[in-house]
């Protein structure tokens, strides 16, 4: 076991196995970060579409029909959603306000992003 | 008649230019007996090379943290019944971050001199004390009085910790309490200390530290409170205050 | 023990690591809650496709609420310095080394301007485009 501290155990960071909630929920955020920031580049990129005109764009529209798309597209929203609230969470934390009910603010933060996906999963398939 | 288990306990062992390996030891103990009499035990009994650190027995001199079942417990405390059970195997190890000097031992030297670097109380007056309860109200006539600190310097916190695990630079999350029990406006000397790069902004809120602590400092709500004085300190620099 | 410590630090404080850039996260980060519900609600919600993104049609008028470009160009330039800063963040907890962190803060502010610009050009072009 090499029991010293090493820039190459970042990855061990993933690892949710003995871990507690609050390392949970920065695990989540962590990967929810790198998912919108890759994510957001994409969607500039993207939405460039909207300056070669109506076609260009629409064409890329239709794609968003693609079930699988829609899928990623709700992934998307429900990383935002919690990678919002546990950002909240963290600057109240980090200014004193509800430290010590961190757990039962990441669990709800957990929560609400599960459900605020369903909204907009309801939405994108049955509507 | 006191219950009996039977266990296996698994003890990380290493010796220095020898590979690392698991040792098994087959116990006799009762339940309500903690897992440092079990360690003891296979010293006492089994394997006398068997090494590990402990002193006092009842959590005051935070020398025997390791790691139980892969979490860092403060075994002198820790009751067998409530980490395995009977027939079952109760795994020892170091405690993480720091490196081994042999078997269970660790060398605490770099984390001490941490805790001198930001002058660590051992003793602090009462009226400085975080108490969540307590049971007068302190008030300056009580100012000669004083309190041990909360703070073993046991180092289960370092260990827990997955920033710790990245760098040794890293002050940890005992040294960030101790410097937030000192306070930012009674020892600004301690804010190039704690608003560096090593320092508190590395915390990622894990919370693993007060997961962990046996003794209540709660570093991470500690953490958090430090960061909240030292933005403080600073806006009050660039406003003149 | 409240006598200042003999011993030095057990590392320097590091110029430029201070408190900033991480209170430069956490005051955009709230910031782009409310953008963001604004945006996702809007945009991924109400457009009036079946699956309730907007159309062309949609996003042009849209953008000619005199409100909106502004509100588009505070979110973009919001949260790309949100996304790269934190991005720094991670790669500060590789711990590299001094060369290696400055050239990638280089390219990180370079992208990130890029970005910005970028984003400040197609809200503005979008605004254009329906006049």
């Amino acid at each position: 076991m090499n029991n010293q501290p090493s820039a190459k155990k970042f990855l061990g960071w993933f690892n949710p196995l003995g871990r507690n909630p609050g390392s949970w929920a920065f695990i989540l955020s962590r990967i929810t970060a790198l998912g919108l920031t890759f994510y957001l580049f994409l969607h500039l990129i993207v939405l460039g579409r909207l300056t070669q005109g109506p076609e260009a764009y629409e064409e890329f529209l239709a794609l968003t029909e693609n079930p699988l798309v829609k899928i990623g597209e709700l992934a998307v929203v429900g990383a935002v959603i919690y990678h919002g609230l546990n950002g909240l969470r963290i600057v109240f934390t980090s200014f004193g306000i509800g430290v010590t009910r961190q757990v039962q603010l990441f669990y709800a933060s957990v929560i609400l992003a599960i459900l605020g996906t369903l909204v907009f999963a309801i939405r994108m398939f049955a509507g | 008649m006191s219950e009996k288990w039977t266990i296996t306990l698994r003890a990380y062992r290493q010796k220095e230019g020898e590979a690392t390996r698991y040792d098994d030891f087959t116990l006799n103990v009762e339940p309500d007996e903690y897992v440092l009499d079990a360690v003891e035990r296979v010293w006492a009994f089994h394997d006398r090379s068997l090494c590990f650190r402990h002193a006092c027995h009842h959590s005051t001199c935070g020398a025997c943290g390791m790691r139980v079942n892969g979490v860092e417990k403060l075994t002198c405390i820790t009751l067998i019944r409530d980490v395995t059970q009977n027939g079952a195997t109760l795994k020892v190890e170091p405690l993480r971050n720091f490196p081994v000097v042999s078997d269970l031992a660790v060398d605490m030297g770099a984390f001490y001199r941490k805790m001198e670097t930001v002058g660590a109380r051992a003793v602090l007056p009462v009226i400085e004390a975080e108490i969540e309860h307590p049971a007068t109200s302190w008030d300056a006539t009580n100012a000669q009085y004083t309190r041990l600190s909360d703070c073993l310097e046991c180092g289960l916190c370092i260990s827990a910790c997955p920033v710790a695990a990245t760098t040794p630079e890293y002050l940890g999350p005992a040294p960030l309490a101790a410097a937030q029990d000192r306070g930012m406006r009674r020892s600004p000397e301690l804010l190039n200390i704690v608003d560096s790069e090593d320092g508190l902004w590395r915390c990622h809120s894990a919370f693993e530290c007060t997961a962990v602590c046996p003794s209540f400092v709660d570093p991470g709500r500690r953490i958090m409170d430090l960061r909240k004085q030292v933005i403080g300190v600073k806006l009050s620099r660039i406003f003149g205050k | 023990m409240t006598t200042p410590s003999t011993f030095q630090p057990v590392s320097g404080p590091r110029p430029g690591e201070t408190a900033w850039l991480w209170l430069v996260k956490i005051v955009t980060g709230p910031l782009l809650v409310p953008i963001l519900c604004l945006h996702l609600i809007v945009n991924h919600y109400l457009g009036s496709t079946s699956s309730g993104l907007m159309t062309y049609d949609d996003v042009i008028a849209y953008f000619q609420n005199p409100l909106i470009p502004a509100i588009e160009i505070l979110f973009v330039t919001t949260v790309v310095i949100h996304s790269l800063v934190g991005f720094r963040g991670i790669v500060l907890d590789m711990n590299p080394s001094r060369p290696v962190l400055g050239a990638v803060t280089a390219l990180l502010v370079a992208l990130g301007a890029t970005a910005i610009g970028y984003g400040i050009w197609l809200a503005l072009t979008l605004v254009a485009l329906g006049a």
